[in-house]
């Protein structure tokens, strides 16, 4: 049987042995429970009332008729977009502050790093409490002789503030991996620049974008579908109001699965965020060969 | 650099953190306040006569203690747990030739892609059906093996891709199986991807907070997050300060642990393989 | 593989539904879910639980309390019902009290409970359909207006007398807020969110979310904008009332006034001085106004008759008087300022008649509707625009029952 076991087959079997765990896993957390997703997603389901009755796509047509579907699509849409806009921006202006040759930028890290390792709902508890029209940015504004708005309580402003605490919360991950992406940029390559006399802005878009495009693609990626994700902070800070302006997807199924009882409508509203998550991900994964340095 | 641009650079980075650093330090000075100085106006840097009264409410309200442990240790459970299934897949989607080893990848993928919101309902179900409702299975099990740890494999595989092959060419000559090269070899050199690993997957399941929601419902079996916002009066009324309280609980010990290993920390973070 | 998946999804619905059947044999285990993890309240429960298995071990050997955050109460019983992992008995709060009463999710209890003469009709209309009790009313808890006369004082006011209205309290808060700078009258959990809470204000006007049957929106009608324009007023032009974003605890001593339940009477500590009395009487005379919470036997309990009679014995009414320290209780019996005073040592009997017994006599109950969660999101979400100083009252008012006609219509 020697000849069977070649170093080929053996390494196929190594491969289906190691991936094995989580392939499992995959089919029985992840695929089984989408397709119960869709299949619950065809029906009427009383939780209440103990029925459950198969009523082919009329889920899919109430998904039309639903007035509140856009204003929480657009309200999704501009928190993803606002929120990826932002985060990657403010990690990657940090990542290039942190990365001059400065004293105490090990402190600094620190500092803007230490909003990941506070556990989310004290974080958002607390900021709720910031946030109040008596709390304590306003204080702080006041302080500055600016009359501050009423942060959670005006359509825009609870965006900007649902957006601005998340944000400040995770931007530390982001910043951190721009960090090790502009350290891993061949120093030469800046000199060869300098030598032909590119202005810091050119050398910036010039070499330093080039070089981390890969880091931008991942964390664009971790970040939008994260952004499409953001429950708990909704939850705590808004309850998804005023109005529906921070009514986001995942906040939207959730209350009509969770709170409204109906489980069909929220198992039709799942399918619709997971098309769209996938949708938005291949997009960028096309998108990679225009801009990605190392894909070209 | 010159000593202008290093002024207005110090100047710029003092003023970005204070959003940074604020909130605690309001929330663990508020959490000594009595309730009526939490919502003084302006508000107080520093409490006018810091009590630790709050702090004891904490644990009688609540098996505050107990909720701790869960925490912990399904954490780390959790922890290890992913370390061990992503290093394997990891390694193998990197480094092992097997057939229909990209379009499996594909699949495992997929997994980051679906909010934890969509498929708790079926998984409610799955575990109900098991009876292990009111257990911790549901918060160990999901995270090592399904949906959250496949952006743990993904790093590993990212990992695995830069090493070099030639020192596992090595192994190989020296007669050595697929498994030992993994283990004797690669594995000791993703250090720093495995501390980016355990660091991700400690704080996604220290924060779980809507699985433990509808998962759990004994209180000596809350973890922190959920524990959080327990602290209501009979009628849903919040007990502020207490609740301020265990916040700072939840937050002090783990932002210990940071400042002591920052370094360790971030830059296990930052080489990760992420860069590409 | 999709195919495989999807047998193994139905395989394991079938494991589900099953789930549900085959009653054990022997004493059964019960599971109550209530959202009070009251330590003292959780104790009473415990009490009686245990004198139950005592008395009756061969029926049930064993009954626990199982407290569910108040914030998530609803959704997370819900959520174990569809896992079909439901409790035996479960506390209802008066908003989802229709929801579960008319989706038949209850069993009838007329057949089981104790002197069910001797329950006050008012408060039991709610948890009834088609003749048949569906729920115990365990705790109806009238709102009154809590007084922070220090406060008052020192802002040059008169306490409030028997027979004030509405026009005094915002006069008195309003004067308050402008002197101390504290917060005048606070309707508590209102927190511009949970409006159902208004109820305790508008009620004074005459006027109601929706009709008695349901089916007809009162926001538009003349009664409500009358009250919500006074309202309005009230908290942007008088500053009566903190406006939105701004929180001041009453029983921190950041407010004059505060609408509540006398329950929250707990809270209270001798910081300063207080008094309760009676909601003011509004335009359409005096009022009163009660909140809800019933217990119930789910029909998907495996042990739904053990669970009735444990029910039955947990509020038969020598059990009523003990819980009545906490919930005032729906017997008319015990309904006395006496019985209630010995409960409460906190409040004189004369404040305990007035607002408790007078109170729960000719209560009303806060709206309730099927589809609560959802209505009450719509009413939210359409209301907000109310809560800005330049809102025209009629026009938002409209706005809430163009949102909500068709879920009242369904």
């Amino acid at each position: 049987m020697k000849t069977f076991w070649t170093a080929r087959r053996r390494d196929t079997l190594a491969g289906y042995l190691f991936v094995a765990p989580q392939l499992a896993g995959s089919a029985l957390f992840v695929f089984v429970p989408l397709v119960l997703v869709v299949y619950y997603s065809l029906h009427e389901w009383n939780v209440l009332a103990g029925t459950f009755s198969f009523i082919g796509f009329s889920n899919y047509s109430a998904l039309a008729e639903d007035a509140n579907l856009m204003p929480v699509l657009r309200a999704t849409a501009l928190f993803s977009v606002g929120l990826v806009a932002i985060n990657l921006s403010l990690a990657l202006l940090l990542a290039v502050l942190l990365n001059q040759r400065l004293r105490g930028t090990a402190f600094f890290r620190t500092v803007f790093f230490s909003p990941v390792v506070v556990s989310l709902v004290a974080w958002t508890i607390v900021w709720q409490f910031l946030l109040q029209d008596n709390g304590g940015i306003n204080g702080a504004l006041d302080m500055a002789g600016v009359d501050g708005p009423n942060w959670l309580r005006g359509d825009t402003t609870a965006l900007i503030s649902v957006i601005a605490v998340q944000t400040v919360k995770n931007v530390g991950l982001n910043m951190v991996l721009f960090l090790a992406a502009l350290q891993g940029v061949p120093a030469d390559l800046y000199e060869a620049a300098r030598v032909d006399g590119a202005s810091a802005w050119t050398r910036f878009r010039r070499i330093t974008m080039p070089m981390i495009s890969p880091t931008i693609l991942l964390t664009s990626i971790i970040t939008v579908v994260g952004s499409l994700q953001v429950f708990a902070q909704i939850a705590v800070l808004t309850q998804g109001g005023p109005g529906t302006s921070t009514t986001v997807l995942v906040y939207y199924l959730y209350q009509q699965a969770f709170q409204f009882h109906h489980f069909g409508y929220g198992a039709t509203l799942s399918v619709l965020l997971f098309g769209i998550v996938a949708a938005l991900t291949v997009v960028q994964w096309q998108m990679r060969r225009r801009w990605v340095f190392h894909e070209q | 650099m010159s000593s202008r641009l290093r002024v207005v650079l110090y100047g710029l980075l003092c003023v970005m953190a204070v959003p940074f650093v604020f909130p605690t330090w309001w929330m663990i000075t508020s959490s000594m306040k009595p309730v009526s100085e939490i919502f003084a106006w302006p508000p107080a840097l520093f409490p006018a006569s810091p009590s630790l009264d709050a702090y004891r409410d904490v644990f009688t309200l609540q098996p505050f203690a107990q909720q701790y442990l869960n925490s912990a240790y399904i954490a780390i459970v959790v922890t290890i747990g992913t370390m061990a299934v992503a290093s394997l897949s990891g390694y193998a989607f990197a480094r092992i030739r097997f057939p229909g080893a990209n379009a499996l990848f594909l699949v495992v993928l997929t997994g980051l892609l679906i909010p934890s919101e969509v498929t708790i309902v079926p998984l409610f179900q799955m575990f109900n059906a098991w009876g292990l409702i009111d257990t911790h299975w549901p918060l160990i099990v999901v995270p090592i093996l399904g949906a959250p740890s496949v952006l743990a494999t993904f790093i590993m595989r990212q990992f695995f891709l830069t090493l070099p092959v030639e020192l596992e060419e090595a192994g190989r000559l020296d007669g050595l199986g697929r498994f030992a090269i993994f283990w004797r070899i690669a594995l000791p050199l993703a250090r720093p991807a495995l501390g980016a690993v355990s660091i991700f997957t400690f704080l996604h399941s220290w924060n779980l907070y809507l699985e433990p929601i509808v998962f759990l419902s004994t209180p000596e079996k809350f973890t922190l997050p959920q524990a959080l916002t327990q602290f209501v009066d009979a009628y849903g009324g919040p007990m502020w300060d207490v609740q301020l309280s265990a916040a700072s609980l939840t937050a002090i010990p783990v932002l210990i642990v940071f400042v002591i290993a920052q370094r360790q920390f971030i830059e296990g973070l930052a080489h990760t393989g992420l860069k590409g | 593989m999709r195919l495989r998946a999807m047998t193994a999804a139905l395989l394991l619905l079938g494991v589900t539904a099953c789930g549900g059947g085959g009653a054990s044999d022997g004493p059964a285990e019960l599971r109550m879910t209530i959202w009070s993890a009251n330590e003292a309240h959780v104790k009473l429960f415990d009490e009686i639980a245990a004198a139950y298995v005592a008395a009756h071990p061969d029926k049930v050997s064993k009954v626990t309390f199982d407290p569910l955050p108040f914030e998530n109460y609803t959704t997370t019983l819900t959520t174990q019902l569809a896992g079909g992992k439901g409790p035996d008995l479960a506390w209802l709060l008066e908003s989802a009290a229709l929801d579960f009463v008319e989706a038949g999710a209850l069993v009838p209890l007329d057949d089981t409970l104790e002197d069910p003469a001797g329950l006050n009709p008012a408060v039991m209309k709610l948890w009834q359909a088609d003749g048949k009790t569906l729920a115990y009313p365990f705790s109806n808890s009238p709102f009154g207006v809590f007084i922070n006369t220090d406060l008052l004082k020192q802002a040059g006011q008169e306490p409030p007398a028997a027979g004030w209205t509405w026009e005094q309290a915002i006069a008195a808060a309003s004067a308050v807020h402008a002197k101390t700078g504290k917060a005048g009258l606070v309707v508590r959990d209102f927190d511009y969110k949970g409006w159902d809470n208004l109820a305790t204000v508008w009620t004074g006007w005459g006027a109601n979310a929706w009709s008695e049957d349901g089916k007809t929106c009162g926001f538009d009608q003349q009664p409500m904008v009358d009250a919500m324009t006074f309202l309005h007023k009230a908290i942007f032009t008088d500053q009566a009332l903190p406006g939105p974003g701004t929180t001041a605890d009453f029983f921190a001593g950041e407010a004059a006034m505060t609408i509540s339940q006398i329950s929250r009477a707990s809270l209270l500590e001798d910081k300063f001085a207080w008094d309760l009395v009676p909601l003011p009487a509004g335009p359409a005379g005096k009022y009163s106004v009660i909140g809800q919470g019933g217990v119930g036997v789910l029909k998907q309990s495996k042990n739904a008759a053990a669970a009735a009679d444990f029910l039955a014995y947990f509020t038969n009414a020598a059990n009523s008087e003990k819980l009545a320290q906490f919930f005032p209780p729906p017997r008319t019996s015990l309904l006395t300022a006496d019985t209630l005073a010995k409960a409460n040592p906190k409040l004189k009997p004369a404040q305990l008649q007035t607002v408790v017994v007078d109170g729960i006599a000719n209560g009303k109950v806060k709206p309730s509707h099927t589809g609560n969660a959802e209505l009450s999101q719509a009413v939210r979400a359409s209301l907000d625009p109310l809560w800005r100083p330049d809102a025209d009252v009629r026009t938002v008012l409209t706005g809430v029952c163009t949102a909500i006609n068709p879920l009242l219509s369904k």
